[in-house]
């Protein structure tokens, strides 16, 4: 479930908290899910334990899973303003890119309406 | 007070070569230490020094508090797994681990054999006619087994398949989490290091360069990669410690110490069209530092 890229430069426990929050924003996580335990995702990795240790801290520290102690750590109601922070930084980024590349403003809207009316037909 | 403290410690061979050099190290009880330095640095004679095989010429070495040097009671709480196993040729896996069995109380046979099983080595053959990284594997679980608070690994994964190495660090992991086991890497693979490591010590021509956590080493230093329309004014960076700047084509490379959000904050105020903040490799980040301060670490 969680795809990590050890050849990464990204920070092991970042990428563990993306993939989280990606896979609540797309629904593969539901709301109560229970996520593996600290050691048998640390095992399944072969990472250090404090490094999933950290990643499940932040998440729970965001509000996106809680914890139950003896029982392990689970995804919280979904906070749908957190997560449109969240899809907005994403956003952000691509639009700058996108204006680097000489689009403009009236260019992405009207992209962004037709991906709508797509979406909303699904 | 369980933890590992070099203290002022010389160590020397011969009247000429000073291996280590006034080291003050502490290693915490519980952490995954990772010991890394350009070859002939010290790393070893500081795993040697730690098992009790090498005694120092000056200051002291202690862990839990006491000397280790001919203390059994110490020896005890140690596991060393040395890079060279040829001494171990005329053991089979039976004998190796009767002969260890014998100096560490912990010793579980239960752990053992489910490990045995895990990696599935013969028993009964003799380690002279095992593969390199067979040996290894017979030492690795050995030593878990014996169940001590501080395991040394010298070269860690060295000649194991990637197989082998991931089950070797799930064995790690676990033993981590179950008995707050210290374990105490040297190696050059820095990717592993930084996989298993929590803390991390660089090691120059017998001086320790520095030790911390892996994520503040990565925090300290950054790699920029941005580009202007407008190049902007000589003194833009003032006050950014810029160890390193290349320029290719119209894209500029920079190295930098320093917070992150201070120095995205100087950049972002020059007006680049392109502004990446790469994260370093713990292998770039060894490269920088040997670069910087191989050759003067006296200034140190």
């Amino acid at each position: 479930m969680f795809n990590i890229d050890l050849t990464s430069r990204v920070p092991i426990y970042e990428q563990l908290y993306k993939k989280t929050v990606e896979l609540v924003m797309k629904g593969v996580l539901k709301e109560q899910t229970q996520l593996p335990s600290v050691r048998s995702l640390a095992k399944e990795l072969g990472v250090n334990p404090n490094t999933v240790a950290k990643a499940y801290q932040q998440l729970e520290h965001d509000g996106i899973i809680y914890s139950v102690a003896g029982r392990g750590s689970f995804i919280s109601k979904i906070n749908h303003q957190n997560l449109k922070e969240y899809a907005f930084e994403d956003f952000d980024k691509a639009v700058i890119e996108a204006f680097k590349a000489s689009v403009t403003a009236e260019e992405l809207c009207d992209r962004i309406k037709t991906l709508g009316e797509g979406y909303e037909n699904d | 007070m369980k933890m590992i403290e070099f203290k002022e410690l010389t160590k020397k061979f011969s009247n000429e070569f000073t291996a280590l050099d006034k080291i003050n190290l502490t290693i915490e009880k519980g952490t995954a230490f990772g010991l890394l330095g350009s070859n002939g640095a010290g790393k070893s004679t500081m795993l040697r020094l730690i098992a009790g095989i090498y005694r120092q010429e000056a200051g002291e070495l202690l862990i839990d508090g006491e000397k280790v040097y001919d203390n059994v009671k110490i020896k005890e709480k140690i596991f060393f797994i040395n890079d060279e196993t040829i001494q171990f040729g005329h053991h089979t896996l039976k004998s190796l681990k009767d002969f260890y069995k014998g100096f560490y109380p912990n010793f579980s046979e239960e752990l053992f054999d489910s490990l045995r099983e895990k990696i599935g080595l013969p028993f009964d053959k003799k380690l002279n006619q095992f593969s390199k990284g067979m040996k290894r594997q017979a030492i690795v679980i050995v030593g878990l087994a014996c169940q001590t608070d501080y395991l040394m690994l010298d070269e860690a994964f060295d000649g194991l398949d990637p197989a082998m190495r991931i089950i070797v660090k799930r064995m790690l992991v676990d033993a981590m989490i179950d008995r707050e086991l210290t374990v105490i890497i040297s190696s050059h693979n820095l990717k592993e290091i930084s996989e298993i490591c929590d803390t991390v010590a660089f090691v120059h021509h017998g001086q320790i360069l520095f030790a911390k956590s892996i994520d503040s080493v990565k925090n300290e230093i950054h790699k920029i990669q941005v580009a202007y329309k407008e190049a902007p004014e000589e003194n833009a960076f003032e006050g950014l410690d810029i160890v390193k700047a290349e320029t290719t084509q119209s894209v500029r490379h920079y190295i930098v110490r320093g917070d992150h959000d201070q120095i995205k904050k100087v950049f972002e105020a020059t007006n680049p069209i392109i502004f990446e903040l790469i994260p370093l490799t713990l292998e770039e980040i060894f490269i920088i530092e040997m670069e910087g301060k191989g050759y003067g670490y006296e200034n140190i």
